[in-house]
């Protein structure tokens, strides 16, 4: 059930994002930790989460919202017979809401108790590779969902902390 | 190191292969075993099958374990189907001590078994092993001294064509005065076993089928006469009469009655003959003829035909859509006809599949009954479990989730039911409480309920600590059913003190949500000092379901089909009310209605003059569900929802229609549940 089918345009995508950075192979090697992070775009800004907690990003599709959810739950979404719950970034962020556009996607990451649960996200960028180093602790975050920040191209861009993001009380 | 490392995990493997297979064999010899005793105690005649199967499962373990290597365990099992032969033989009598190492021996096998795989641990029971097989063996010896073989005034040539079971079965039925048969009858060639089985089965009704044999006589080439050898406690007229075979001849070995009078068994000292060859054959048929399965193996089968039957109404709609444009009639036409016989295809390998998924309740029962003998002595409580409806069927995954609250509601009824000895005599009751646990279908559910003759819950010990933990304002009026279901509120017991046996932490709470995870529902009935009954109706299968497609607004819901009762097209105008609540005069009764709309707060609002009103129930209780209109019946594979909400209180899941369209499952136990138990206004 829980094996990831043939590859799919989105599989693909996912794919592709990883072989383009392990070939940059950024000046990284040298360092001890290096970390992979999945970098995405909300309200312009980049996030990050670790690569090894994403199983695949798909495009938008149909959503059925659920009664009597928090708002941060946009709904379920059916992926391959797999029921999944969606929750949008954006409003989990404080971030407001824009209507779903050609770069909408969906980021469906492992939770910690082995199920998934579906990001939406206003665009996916790249797959960064980042030393321990350019890593830092987050200024204070005020939805709790952002512990640390890492410096990429001059650009700071902000880790999400996963487990916290989808601590959601019902 | 790489083939080592290979090599000890396949070792691994194969023990595992060996425990899980051992395992079953041994479940099927406790609970032979379990009845064997009961039988033996009754003081009634023991089922000969019944040691005919343990004979069996020793044989087989024994063979099992002799494939994998086990020595320790193949020779207590060799010794273990020696004194099961002889008793199946009649060298050993049932009330020979020998009756209790049986159970010792299957103890044994017990803790072996968790012990393979781990050298030392099975070295550590060398001993102990040793000493049982002596001590079988020593028993074995003075048990089968003794005896002498008389006639039984029965014609040798039909005595020599027997086995020595066979004989030893006649020997038995002689001895308790039944009447000896010889039923003859011809049958076609062609079809002689099923007409042989046919008569076999009719005359065991009346009794005790000892041995089939050809019969000689002139007979034209196309047919074959045979004659069973038959005891029963009706002699030749009233069998003859009795089962009805006008083909048959019926004629008298010997007449009943207790005209010899010791008819003794075989010497010991005569060279003890080989087991039967052909029971030899059948223990090894029966084992190659059940295959083991693991479940997720059959999970995986149902998601697939859950697909296909999806995948099937999409077929179906294009041959609609295909048959409704005329120049396309014809190939819809064609469609349509081989969708038909997909379907029916499809409907043939979904049943056959929800089958192989079935498993009857005594599994669980057996289980329960084990814990209940350990109770018994922990509490010290004198308490007699009654069983019905073991054979009653359910999915395997439902009766694996059952076990623990069916324990759960077991261990409080003897624990906090069932009164001692000293106060059910002052009470006037008998001294012995009983516990019965029940199993039956009811359409698509199954109601199993645990009821007992014990006090019966204190409400007013419920109310007292519901008050106290600020649950319930003192001054609120609680129906009788309001006060019961207070049990299944999170840390109420009625029990001042929490017993070892009925735990802390696990609560009728607890139960409730387990059930209700499973689609069903747990109600309560208690009168005082006559005793309280526990029922939860489940749904027979979690698979396919089918559930009728309903619409709110945009919104589609899916209602499983088997809680619902019937729908009504209703005029907004026949909507009662009371205290705010929506009531409709459904012939006579008064049917409490929730509007879907307002019950998911999704701000639609019901305009329109018609709606429908779905009529749900499980077990007694029943609401209407108010919506804009029905879309259809549509057959459902339930998914739970992935994610980090999980408390998503009214749906049991969802389920996808059509091309990536998620549709949510309405869980009909939580709406009744909340409808039911409102006390302030909507």
């Amino acid at each position: 059930m829980s094996a990831v089918r043939p590859s799919s345009d989105e599989v693909r995508e996912w794919d592709d994002l990883a072989r383009s950075a392990s070939d940059r192979g950024d000046s990284a090697e040298s360092f001890d930790e290096i970390h992979q992070l999945l970098c995405f775009e909300i309200a312009g800004a980049p996030y990050a989460v670790p690569v090894e907690r994403v199983r695949e990003i798909v495009r938008m599709r149909p959503v059925t919202p659920v009664p009597r959810t928090p708002e941060v739950v946009r709904g379920v979404i059916s992926l391959r017979g797999e029921m999944i719950e969606l929750i949008d970034l954006r409003r989990r962020l404080d971030l407001g809401s824009i209507e779903p556009s050609r770069r909408t996607r969906i980021i469906v990451v492992k939770t910690d108790d082995d199920e998934v649960v579906g990001l939406l996200v206003d665009a996916v960028r790249e797959v960064l590779r980042v030393s321990d180093e350019a890593i830092q602790s987050a200024t204070g975050s005020d939805t709790g969902a952002v512990s640390e920040l890492c410096t990429f191209r001059d650009e700071f861009v902000s880790i999400i902390e996963l487990d916290r993001l989808l601590a959601l009380d019902a | 190191m790489a083939t080592r490392g290979g090599r000890s995990r396949s070792g691994r493997k194969a023990d595992q292969e060996f425990v899980s297979e051992a395992e079953e064999i041994l479940e099927r010899m406790r609970e032979d075993y379990a009845d064997l005793d009961d039988q033996r105690a009754a003081g009634g005649e023991v089922e000969p099958d019944l040691i005919n199967r343990l004979f069996r499962s020793a044989h087989s373990l024994k063979a099992l374990a002799g494939m994998f290597g086990l020595e320790s365990i193949q020779d207590l099992a060799h010794h273990l189907e020696d004194i099961l032969d002889g008793l199946r033989l009649g060298r050993v009598s049932l009330d020979s001590p020998l009756i209790g190492l049986i159970d010792e021996a299957i103890h044994t096998f017990a803790n072996l078994l968790e012990s393979v795989g781990d050298e030392e641990a099975l070295a550590a029971f060398n001993e102990p092993v040793e000493d049982l097989a002596n001590r079988i063996e020593a028993s074995a010896k003075e048990a089968s001294a003794g005896g002498e073989l008389q006639s039984l005034e029965i014609d040798d040539a039909l005595l020599r064509a027997l086995t020595e079971y066979e004989e030893h079965r006649l020997r038995e039925n002689i001895q308790r005065g039944r009447h000896i048969m010889l039923v003859v009858s011809t049958f076609e060639i062609m079809s002689f076993d099923e007409g042989l089985s046919e008569l076999s089965d009719s005359i065991r009704e009346f009794g005790e089928v000892i041995s089939t044999l050809p019969a000689p006589g002139e007979t034209p080439e196309s047919q074959i006469r045979f004659s069973l050898l038959v005891a029963s406690d009706l002699n030749v007229a009233e069998l003859t009469e009795a089962f009805d075979f006008p083909d048959a001849e019926v004629e008298s070995v010997r007449e009943g009655g207790l005209a010899v009078e010791a008819i003794a068994e075989p010497s010991a000292s005569e060279p003890a003959p080989q087991a039967p060859l052909a029971s030899e054959q059948e223990s090894l048929r029966s084992i190659s003829e059940t295959v083991r399965v693991d479940i997720h193996k059959l999970d995986e089968l149902m998601i697939l035909v859950g697909e296909f039957v999806i995948q099937r109404a999409s077929i179906g709609e294009i041959a609609a859509r295909l048959l409704a444009q005329p120049q396309n009639a014809k190939i819809g036409a064609e469609l349509s006809k081989i969708h038909k016989s997909f379907d029916r295809k499809l409907k043939g390998i979904q049943s056959a599949v929800l089958e192989v998924r079935m498993v009857p309740m005594r599994q669980v029962f057996d289980k329960v009954s084990r814990v209940v003998r350990s109770l018994r002595r922990d509490l010290q409580k004198d308490v007699r479990l009654e069983v019905s409806g073991a054979d009653t069927e359910l999915d395997k995954l439902i009766v694996e989730e059952l076990v623990d609250p069916l324990m759960h509601i077991v261990r409080n009824s003897i624990d906090h039911g069932i009164e001692s000895v000293e106060e059910r005599l002052a009470a006037g009751k008998a001294a012995q409480g009983c516990t019965k646990i029940s199993a039956f279908q009811r359409g698509n559910h199954v109601v199993i309920s645990v009821s007992d003759d014990g006090k019966g819950i204190d409400r007013a010990a419920l109310l007292a600590r519901a008050e106290s933990l600020g649950l319930v304002s003192a001054d609120t009026e609680l129906s009788d059913r309001e006060t019961l279901n207070l049990i299944f509120v999170p840390g109420l017991s009625t029990q001042v003190g929490v017993s070892e046996t009925s735990g802390r932490g696990v609560g009728m709470d607890v139960v409730r949500e387990n059930v209700a995870a499973l689609g069903g529902a747990v109600e309560v009935e208690s009168i005082p000092d006559r005793g309280t009954t526990i029922s939860m109706t489940l749904p027979i299968t979690l698979a396919i379901i089918q559930s009728l497609i309903v619409s709110v607004g945009e919104h589609r819901f899916a209602i499983p089909i088997n809680a619902v009762h019937e729908t009504l097209l209703i005029d907004t105008s026949e909507i009662q009310r009371s205290e705010g609540r929506k009531i409709l005069n459904l012939r006579g009764d008064a049917l409490l209605l929730r509007s879907l709309a307002e019950e998911f707060e999704l701000g639609v609002s019901e305009s329109s003059e018609k709606q429908f009103a779905v009529i749900v129930g499980l077990g007694e209780q029943r609401i209407g569900l108010l919506v804009d209109s029905l879309e259809g019946q549509q057959d459902t594979v339930i998914k739970p929802i992935q994610g980090p909400v999980k408390n998503m209180r009214g749906f049991s899941g969802a389920t996808e229609l059509g091309d990536q369209d998620a549709v949510l499952v309405v869980d009909i136990a939580s709406l009744l549940e909340d409808a039911l138990s409102r006390k302030e206004s909507a």
